[in-house]
């Protein structure tokens, strides 16, 4: 057995975009989707940070029909474009009503039919990084400080905040009878998931899979990674996120959703399917140090191990990197890549530097930025990384360091701060996440007739 | 408060419902069933239940909301009969 699976369809919601093509026009003209968010500016001194790739109700398309009973909980999410019913928007919270409408684009830009999304051989794998905080936070206030009845809520708590909310609403709104999953690993959510779904497909488990991830709009995610004192401050929101520059200090929480539509290649091909990409190879690990938080050199370095055994001959034009714009993260990242791939043949790009930092949607909505490279044969940038580090960093004097010995600088031509036209044949796409958990995809331009 | 009354203020929450079929709404009685006449999914009926409760100002005791029928009259019984407890 010798199944390849191919990429179809893709969707997605963007901050401050209404669509893929106007996504795909901003990363490749350099912009900042990342703005101040109102949501955090009223919070004044409670929180150290108040920018964000966020993205409003009425920016996605939506409203809210607001319960009369309990403050801030939604009665139900309101489409005003009509296109999720009721019952479903019944269902949902902010995050699984963007894994409905990304879905909803990666069918359709998938060109399946409705024997085909409805077969037993079509399956969901969609996560998010976050519970369903907004949707808990008011139910919990609701209760515990105004003394109300559980039914005061309504039926909704549990769908809406379960943690596979986001593939269980997809797959009650498509009606699809394969497999329903979401896989959690933190910000690796959105690749682990489609490596997931790759693994499906390639094993001959399922015949087409709806992937991705999810991170809905929520303060209160926001106020979580706050409290931690990692998100990037002291910059405009559009200088915030600056993956790789020497004065980076941290992340920009944001928010997005991004679903792609993977079909066997054969099938693919049979039905006269536009191939957006072939996936080549997928391998995940763990950092296996006991450290929830660090990045890890050795973690890295097994991760390419793992992706070059899948893929034998790997050769990216293009490494698609996690770059969160953390101090400790970009540098082992840069360093574990180059240590793998050398120091010339092929760019590193940063789409954070560009959105910031979507959690359990960030490897999707980077997939999707991917795709586009390969589309459009342009490396998207990272942008911000005005001056990279010409001293060395701690770690590389360390007696236990066994990675490349040069400072970040001497990288710059690996990275580059706007985007640039080249020939792309292959991308390594990179995503990792807190508990040392590590996922790698290679995906490659469709040659074949 | 009438039994009328009581049905005013049902569909003036049914209409806020968005899964009610709004045309059916408006030929609403006593006899009507929340499920089967106006389209509401059963796992809604809880929703109306908590809203009557807010719209009238009632506290239902729990018994009464677990055998409570599916016809608009059950919820107006209800309403009546807690509004106006037996001595």
């Amino acid at each position: 057995m010798n199944r390849q699976v191919a990429v179809v369809g893709m969707g997605g919601i963007f901050p401050a975009c209404q669509s893929v093509e106007e996504f795909s026009g901003k990363i490749f003209t350099n912009q900042s989707l990342v703005r101040r968010w109102d949501e955090a500016v009223v919070l004044g001194k409670q929180v150290r940070s108040n920018v964000s790739g966020f993205i409003t109700l009425e920016e996605a398309g939506l409203s809210a029909q607001w319960s009369t009973i309990a403050p801030g909980y939604p009665d139900t999410l309101l489409d005003l474009r009509e296109r999720i019913p009721y019952e479903n928007l019944a269902t949902s919270d902010i995050g699984s009503v963007w894994a409905m409408l990304s879905s909803l684009d990666a069918v359709k830009t998938g060109g399946w039919n409705k024997q085909e999304v409805e077969s037993e051989r079509t399956g969901i794998a969609i996560g998010s990084g976050g519970g369903g905080h907004s949707i808990l936070r008011p139910s919990w206030n609701s209760f515990f400080n105004d003394g109300k009845k559980s039914r005061a809520l309504g039926p909704h708590g549990v769908g809406r905040a379960m943690t596979y909310r986001d593939a269980a609403n997809v797959s009650c709104l498509l009606k699809t009878k394969g497999l329903s999953e979401s896989l959690g690993s933190a910000c690796a959510t959105g690749l682990g998931n489609i490596g997931y779904a790759y693994r499906m497909i390639k094993y001959g488990i399922q015949d087409r899979m709806i992937a991705g991830g999810v991170e809905g709009t929520s303060i209160e995610t926001f106020i979580g990674f706050d409290a931690m004192s990692i998100l990037s401050r002291g910059f405009e929101p559009e200088l915030s996120s600056r993956p790789f520059d020497k004065n980076r200090s941290g992340f920009v929480c944001s928010f997005g959703a991004a679903v792609v539509a993977l079909e066997e290649l054969e099938l693919a091909k049979a039905r006269g399917a536009e191939i957006l990409a072939v996936i080549n190879g997928f391998h995940a690990n763990s950092d296996g140090d006991g450290n929830m938080f660090a990045p890890s050199y050795e973690g890295q370095k097994r991760l390419w191990k793992g992706l070059k055994a899948d893929v034998p001959g790997l050769k990216p034009d293009v490494v698609k990197a996690h770059a969160t714009s953390t101090p400790v993260g970009d540098a082992i990242e840069l360093f574990s890549i180059v240590s793998e791939l050398g120091e010339e043949g092929y760019h590193i790009s940063a789409p954070k530097s560009q959105f910031g930092h979507m959690l359990g949607a960030a490897g999707s909505v980077e997939f999707i930025v991917a795709l586009q490279m390969l589309k459009n044969q342009k490396v998207a940038p990272c942008l911000n990384s005005e001056e990279l580090s010409d001293t060395r960093e701690a770690m590389q004097d360390l007696d236990t360091w066994i990675g490349p010995n040069n400072p970040m600088a001497a990288y710059r031509h690996l990275i580059p701060a706007h985007s640039l036209e080249k020939e792309i044949n292959q991308i390594t796409c990179l995503n990792y996440g807190f508990g040392g958990t590590n996922a790698a995809m290679s995906i490659s331009k469709y040659e074949g007739k | 408060m009438t039994r009328q009354d009581v049905l005013n203020g049902i569909v003036k929450i049914l209409q806020d419902v968005k899964t009610v079929d709004q045309e059916a709404l408006k030929k609403v009685s006593e006899d009507s069933d929340f499920i089967a006449d106006l389209g509401l999914p059963s796992t809604e009926l809880i929703n109306i239940i908590a809203k009557a409760e807010d719209e009238f100002g009632l506290e239902f005791e729990d018994d009464d909301v677990d055998a409570l029928g599916s016809k608009v009259a059950d919820t107006i019984d209800l309403v009546m009969r807690t509004q106006q407890p037996a001595k």
